[in-house]
C-alpha cells in the first residue's frame, strides 16, 4: 500500500489535483478485487505462478491491489506480447524455434505475475489460437511447457474464459502420454485440471476426449509432485454429478492399488490429493465403495486420521470415511462389527476429532458417528460406552450451530432401536434417561427455537422421545423445566405447518389442561 | 401407558426414526469443508491473514445460509442464525403496558388491549357486534365471542385445544429463568402428587361452577391461576372441550 502512495507523488501534478477520483477509483477497485479475490479463493481451479522447476526469474508480485494504470500498463503489454508470438509463430527462418519460446515465455511471465491475470486482454488479442499451434505435435519440450503454462493460468477464472480453452483441450490430453516429458504432462495436468474445475459441461467434454484414462496413470508411480497434480485434476474430473467417471477410474488397471500404497506411504501432500479423489469416489460410485471397502480402504484411513495433524489431509480423508460408511451400509455391518479392531480403532479416531479445534473435523466427525449409530443395538451400545459421549454432550450445548445439529443426530440415534417396520421405532430407555440425566435436554429445546426447520424438527422429535420415555411421567416436568412448553408454544404463529402441527400435538397431548404446574 | 387423546396430530407425528445419512459431494453440507480445502491451499500464494480468513468463512457460511424470520408476517432477514433468539426478543415480544402479557406481533399485542383492557370493546360485545378477530392474520372471520373464536382456531387453523389467547403469555428471558429458579427451589415441596391433585380439584371445581354462569361464555375469564405465567392452569370454558382422560 505504500508503493501506492508513493507513486502518486511522483506523478504529473495534474494527477495529484484530481487525486480524490483516483483514490476512489482505487477504493471501488479494492472492493471489486475484494469480491475477486474471495471467487478466486473459493474456485476449485488453481494459479500457476511458480515453475515446477522453481523459475526464479520473476519476482512474484504479492500486491494484488493494482491501480488502474497499473492495470492498463499490464493489458498492453499482454497485446503486444500476443502480438509478438503471432509473428514469432508466423516466422519459418533460422532460429525460429528460439524465437517462439521467448515470445512464450514472455507472455507467460505476464500471465503469472499477479493473482488476477490480464486473461481478458490476452484472449481479446487472439493467443488461443497461437497456443494451440505451438502445442502441435514434434514441438520442443520447452515450447510445449510454456504454451501449457499459459493456458494454464487462462482456464484459472472466469468461466467464459475457462472455456476460451476449448480448442486447446484434444493437444493438452494427448501431451499426457506416457511420451511426453515430466514436467511437460504435469503442466498439461493442471490446466485440464483447471477446465475440468469449471463445470459439468466441461468436465464431459474432458471425459468424451478421454482425459481420464491418461491422468489415471500418471497416479500410479510413487512420487513427485506430477503425482500430486495429476491427482488433483482427477478429482475435478470425477466430481460429477455423473458418478460414470468415478466408476471408470476405479476400473481403470493399477488404481485401487496406487490409491491405497499413496495414502499408506505416501508424504501428506500427495496423500492429501488422492484422499480428495477417495472423496468423490466414494460419495458418487457405488461401485467405488463396495470396491473401496472391500480391500480394507478403512484401515489406512484410520491410521492417517491417528497420526497426522495437517487440517489438509484430515479433512478428505474424515470425509472420505464418512462417505464409506453413509454409502454401504456393509461397511458398518460387516467391516464395522462392534468387537473388531477396526471399529475401535474407528471410534477413537472419531473422537481425536471431536476434541480438534476445527469446525469442520467436528461437524463432520459427529456426521460419521451419526451414520454408525443408525446401525444395530450393539453399534449404538458401543458408541454409547465410548469417550465420545461426554465430549458430545459437550459439544452440544457449547459448539457452533451446525456441529451441534450433527451432534443432535448422534444422541437421538442411541436412544432410538433400529427402524423396524412401521410404526413408532422403540426407545432405548437406558440411553434416553442417562443421557437426559447428563443434561442434554436443554441443548435439544434450544434447537427448537432455532430459526432452522431442520434443528427444530430435531428439537421436538427428541422431545416428544423424552416426554413418551421417561419413567415415572417424568418426561413433561423435565421439559417444562428447561422452558420447553415456551419453545413450543412459539410455533403457534410460525409459519411452517409441519413444525406448528408438531409442535401443537405435543403441547395438547402433554400438556393439556390437566398438566398441573408445581409452583 | 395408552394415552387416548383426541387430538389430530397424533397419528401424524414423525417420530425420531435413526436413519443413515448420505450426502452428495457438493451439498451444502460440505460446503465449509470444500472452502476450507481451496483457502488452505491458496493460502500461501494469496497471502491471507488470520482475520481474513475468518472473516471469509463467516461471509461464504452466512451467504449460503440465508435465514428469514419464520414468524408468521414478519420475513426479516437474518444475518445468521445465531442472531434469530436476539432478533425474536426485539421483535416478537411485544408486551402490554396494562397487564405485561407478551405476544410475538403488535397485531396480537393490540387484539389483546382491545379485547381485555377497552371497555368500549365489551359494549359492542354486549351488544351483539362481531368484535373477536381470527388470529391468523389474512382470515379475516371475526366472532361474537371468545369461545366460537376459539373454536374457529383449533377447528379452521389447527391450534392446539388448549390454546389460550387470553391467558397466552410468554414472560420475558429474565422473567423465564426467575420462573426456573422458584421452580427449582419449590420442586421438592412439590414432589407429592396428592397435593397437586388437591389444588386441581380445587381449581376444576372452580372451572366447572364458573363456566355454568350464563354470562361466562362470552367474556374470557379474569381468573388466572397462580402466576400470569403459569401454564397449566389456563382457563378454558369445560363446554367446548371434549372430555380428557387424565394422566
Amino acid at each position: 500500500m505504500a508503493d501506492d502512495s508513493t507513486a502518486s507523488h511522483r506523478r504529473d501534478p495534474i494527477k495529484s489535483s484530481v487525486g480524490n477520483v483516483a483514490a476512489q477509483r482505487r477504493r471501488q477497485n479494492a472492493v471489486t478485487v475484494g469480491k475477486e479475490r474471495r471467487e478466486s479463493l473459493v474456485r476449485a481451479k488453481r494459479l500457476c505462478r511458480v515453475g515446477a522447476t522453481g523459475d526464479g526469474d520473476v519476482p512474484v508480485e504479492e500486491n494484488d491491489m493494482m491501480t488502474d494504470e497499473e492495470g492498463f500498463l499490464l493489458d498492453a503489454q499482454t497485446s503486444s506480447a500476443v502480438e509478438e508470438l503471432k509473428s514469432a509463430v508466423a516466422y519459418q527462418g533460422k532460429g525460429a524455434m528460439q524465437k517462439r519460446v521467448n515470445a512464450l515465455r514472455e507472455l507467460r511471465r505476464l500471465l503469472s505475475k499477479s493473482e488476477f491475470p490480464p486473461v481478458e486482454a490476452a484472449l481479446k488479442a487472439g493467443a488461443i489460437p497461437l497456443l494451440v499451434q505451438c502445442l502441435s505435435f514434434g514441438s520442443p519440450d520447452e515450447q510445449l511447457l510454456e504454451a501449457a503454462w499459459c493456458l494454464t493460468n487462462i482456464a484459472a477464472g472466469k468461466p467464459e474464459e475457462t472455456k476460451a480453452l476449448l480448442p486447446a483441450l484434444p493437444l493438452l490430453v494427448a501431451h499426457l502420454g506416457e511420451k511426453s516429458s515430466l514436467p511437460v504432462a504435469e503442466q498439461c495436468a493442471w490446466a485440464l485440471g483447471n477446465v475440468a474445475g469449471e463445470g459439468e459441461e466441461l468436465r464431459n467434454v474432458l471425459l468424451s476426449q478421454g482425459a481420464l484414462p491418461p491422468l489415471a496413470r500418471m497416479m500410479l508411480p510413487n512420487k513427485g509432485s506430477t503425482v500430486r497434480t495429476a491427482a488433483w485434476a482427477l478429482s475435478n474430473l470425477i466430481k460429477g454429478p455423473d458418478p460414470k467417471a468415478a466408476t471408470e477410474l476405479i476400473k481403470v488397471d493399477g488404481v485401487l492399488d496406487a490409491i491405497l500404497r499413496h495414502l499408506r506411504k505416501s508424504d501428506e501432500e500427495l496423500a492429501t490429493e488422492v484422499a480428495w479423489v477417495v472423496v468423490y469416489l466414494s460419495a458418487l460410485s457405488n461401485f467405488a465403495t463396495g470396491v473401496l471397502v472391500k480391500s480394507d480402504v478403512l484401515q489406512p484411513l484410520v491410521e492417517r486420521l491417528a497420526t497426522s495433524n495437517s487440517l489438509q489431509l484430515l479433512i478428505p480423508v474424515l470425509r472420505s470415511l464418512g462417505n464409506l460408511v453413509a454409502g454401504d451400509s456393509h461397511t458398518t455391518s460387516t467391516v464395522l462389527i462392534p468387537g473388531h479392531e477396526i471399529t475401535y480403532g474407528v471410534i477413537k479416531v472419531l473422537v481425536k476429532c471431536l476434541k480438534s479445534d476445527h469446525r469442520v473435523l467436528k461437524k463432520e466427525a459427529s456426521w460419521v458417528l451419526s451414520n454408525i449409530a443408525a446401525g444395530s443395538i450393539e453399534h449404538k451400545q458401543l458408541i454409547y460406552s465410548s469417550e465420545a459421549v461426554p465430549l458430545l454432550l459437550r459439544l452440544l450445548s457449547t459448539a457452533p450451530f451446525d456441529i451441534r445439529k450433527e451432534v443432535a443426530y448422534v444422541l437421538g440415534n442411541l436412544c432410538v432401536a433400529p427402524t423396524a417396520g412401521e410404526g413408532k421405532p422403540n426407545l432405548i430407555n437406558e440411553h434416553l434417561v442417562s443421557l437426559v440425566q447428563r443434561g442434554c435436554l436443554s441443548g435439544f429445546i434450544d434447537l427448537i427455537r432455532s430459526a432452522d426447520i431442520e434443528a427444530a424438527r430435531l428439537g421436538l422429535q427428541f422431545t416428544e422421545l423424552v416426554l413418551r420415555g421417561m419413567p415415572n411421567g417424568d418426561g413433561p416436568k423435565l421439559v417444562e423445566q428447561e422452558d420447553g412448553i415456551d419453545a413450543m408454544e412459539r410455533y403457534q404463529f410460525h409459519e411452517n405447518e409441519d413444525l406448528r402441527n408438531m409442535a401443537n400435538g405435543l403441547v395438547d397431548k402433554y400438556f393439556g389442561e390437566d398438566y398441573g404446574v408445581n409452583e | 401407558m395408552a394415552m387416548v387423546v383426541d387430538y389430530k396430530h397424533e397419528s401424524s407425528f414423525p417420530y425420531w426414526t435413526s436413519v443413515c445419512r448420505r450426502f452428495e459431494p457438493d451439498s451444502p453440507f460440505f460446503s465449509s469443508g470444500n472452502l476450507e480445502r481451496e483457502l488452505l491451499a491458496k493460502q500461501v500464494a494469496l497471502d491471507l491473514t488470520e482475520d481474513e480468513r475468518n472473516q471469509l468463512e463467516k461471509m461464504i457460511d452466512n451467504d449460503a445460509r440465508s435465514v428469514f424470520c419464520p414468524i408468521v408476517g414478519c420475513g426479516a432477514r437474518l444475518t445468521s442464525l445465531e442472531d434469530f433468539e436476539d432478533h425474536y426478543a426485539a421483535r416478537h415480544t411485544a408486551s402490554c403496558s396494562v397487564c405485561s402479557r407478551v405476544y410475538p406481533t403488535s397485531r396480537l399485542l393490540s387484539i389483546h388491549v382491545s379485547e381485555a383492557h377497552d371497555s368500549f370493546f365489551q359494549a359492542k360485545v354486549a351488544r351483539g357486534y362481531a368484535m373477536y378477530e381470527c388470529l391468523v392474520e389474512g382470515c379475516g372471520l371475526k366472532f361474537k365471542n371468545y369461545k366460537g373464536r376459539q373454536q374457529h382456531l383449533v377447528d379452521k387453523h389447527k391450534f392446539p385445544t388448549s390454546f389460550d389467547f387470553f391467558n397466552k403469555a410468554h414472560p420475558s428471558k429474565k422473567k423465564r429463568l426467575k420462573n426456573q429458579q422458584k421452580r427449582r427451589m419449590h420442586k421438592k415441596d412439590e414432589e407429592t402428587s396428592s397435593k397437586m391433585e388437591v389444588e386441581n380439584e380445587t381449581i376444576d371445581g372452580l372451572v366447572s361452577a364458573v363456566s355454568k354462569l350464563s354470562t361466562s361464555d362470552s367474556s374470557p375469564s379474569n381468573i388466572s391461576f397462580g402466576r400470569r405465567n403459569a401454564r397449566g392452569l389456563t382457563f378454558v370454558p369445560r363446554s367446548i372441550q371434549p372430555p380428557r382422560e387424565k394422566k
